[in-house]
């Protein structure tokens, strides 16, 4: 291959990367920020169908005969392992103090708190943070562009959808071999939705379209977790105006 | 003429801010009154039962929430469209499903205490941040933010660890009035009222 045609392959690929993404954030302010509606409540429909079958009851099962000391073991555990992700988003949101503090609550977790499965660094002082790729697109400005429903996976956007991509090239248990990753892969899956029960249960007993809920939710934690807790407010000077009843919408 | 206009409402604002600051006592009364009352409904637990809690909590929350507001911020721009009945029929069964889905949530008790963190002003609005603290685990902040009616503060809106209630329910209503109109909004939530008050 020759050097123009390298060149020229690597233009034709950005101009279509372009194109693509110029699509996208087109798009993405069309339908309230979810041009893909039809789609995303297909899979919404595929992912609730499984859930509801499957994931669900087997869930409860576990929650029911996981006594609690073990189910904090292991969700410590799989927290732990996923810790390298938050450290290095941490790095590149620029908040040091905060990378420092939760390498050292990793050190202390991996070692006194045997491999993870304890969580001494709480009670040093070294609080767990929650930093994903998504909310480092965030930190920097990144809108959240087209909303996406994934299958199996569930609420994302353009800008969350590298977050567990990262998430899985930093953890650990995704190079061991297959017969540690599957087994390890089930047990925190089920263990994460386990956790999620309560949340569900609140869904299912509150929303009368559970795709929007959901959605608005996510958005709403999401916003949450990208401004650690404090989110700018928003729309007041609307609501002063007269205009409309956005201040009121949103308080931190 | 302007900038004397401008002014005006600068002072105004400011006047407004200083008579909300001055008076969030009132509107911290309203919100610990009625994390006491829940306080007390979960206490009475299974004990009283479904019913026995609604009744509990049914005066508290009718008198501590703006449901004229809450329901013209929810239903959105459909609310000017709706009939007299309509919204009358749809406030009745809002404050009906508040009460049902605090008497279910608030159903048990394992040590958790509610705390006022503090209150600011924001424009004629108070913001009062408190947080649920069950005897482990992390604490749940919940934020209220409370206006004055007829010198009375009223709760506008709930947000619970960042999701503002407000908004939630007002994706979730104005996506079902679009596909099923207001009618059908009303009598899903009447069901989900009757769905509650079969629980214990």
């Amino acid at each position: 291959m020759t050097e123009f045609s390298v060149l020229s392959r690597l233009l034709a690929a950005t101009a279509v990367l372009l194109a693509v993404t110029g699509c996208a954030s087109n798009d993405a302010a069309k339908n309230g920020g979810d041009p893909y509606e039809n789609m995303n409540r297909k899979f919404y429909t595929f992912n609730d169908t499984l859930d509801k079958h499957f994931v669900e009851p087997v869930a409860k099962k576990y929650a029911q005969y996981t006594p609690d000391p073990v189910r904090n073991g292991i969700t410590n555990f799989f927290d732990n392992t996923g810790y390298l992700n938050t450290i290095a988003n941490d790095l590149l949101q620029g908040k040091f103090t905060q990378t420092a503090s939760d390498s050292g609550r990793f050190l202390v977790n991996s070692t006194i708190g045997v491999g993870g499965l304890f969580d001494p660094a709480t009670s040093m002082g070294l609080k767990q943070h929650n930093e994903d790729l998504g909310q480092t697109f965030g930190k920097w400005g990144a809108k959240e562009g087209a909303y996406l429903m994934l299958p199996l996976m569930g609420p994302s956007s353009f800008r969350d959808i590298g977050s567990p991509v990262m998430d899985m090239f930093l953890n650990p248990l995704t190079y061991f071999a297959s017969v540690v990753t599957i087994p390890a892969g089930v047990v925190s899956a089920v263990n994460t939705r386990a956790n999620l029960l309560d949340a569900t249960r609140i869904r299912d007993q509150a929303a009368l379209d559970p795709y929007t809920f959901v959605r608005e939710a996510w958005r709403q934690q999401r916003e949450y977790d990208i401004y650690d807790g404090n989110p700018p407010g928003d729309g007041y000077e609307d609501y002063i105006e007269g205009q409309g009843d956005a201040a009121v919408l949103r308080v931190y | 003429m302007k900038l004397l206009k401008s002014l005006f409402a600068a002072s105004l604002l400011l006047l407004s801010g200083l008579a909300a600051a001055a008076d969030d006592a009132g509107a911290k009364t309203v919100v610990e009154k009625l994390h006491e009352s829940l306080l007390g409904a979960m206490q009475a637990g299974s004990k009283a039962g479904f019913k026995g809690r609604e009744e509990m909590l049914a005066p508290v929350i009718t008198s501590s929430f703006d449901f004229d507001s809450i329901c013209r911020i929810v239903t959105g721009r459909h609310w000017k469209a709706a009939s007299d009945e309509q919204k009358a029929r749809f406030i009745e069964v809002f404050k009906k499903l508040s009460v049902a889905t605090y008497a279910s949530n608030f159903s048990s008790f394992s040590g958790e205490k509610f705390q006022t963190e503090g209150s600011e002003a924001d424009h004629d609005a108070l913001i009062v941040r408190t947080t649920l603290r069950p005897t482990e685990g992390e604490p749940v902040p919940l934020n209220y933010l409370l206006r004055q009616t007829n010198g009375q503060w009223l709760i506008m809106n709930v947000v619970a660890q960042g999701v503002s209630d407000l908004s939630l329910k007002r994706a979730d209503y104005t996506a079902v009035i679009k596909s099923e109109g207001f009618d059908s909004l009303i009598k899903r939530l009447e069901k989900k009222v009757a769905d509650m008050s079969q629980g214990s």
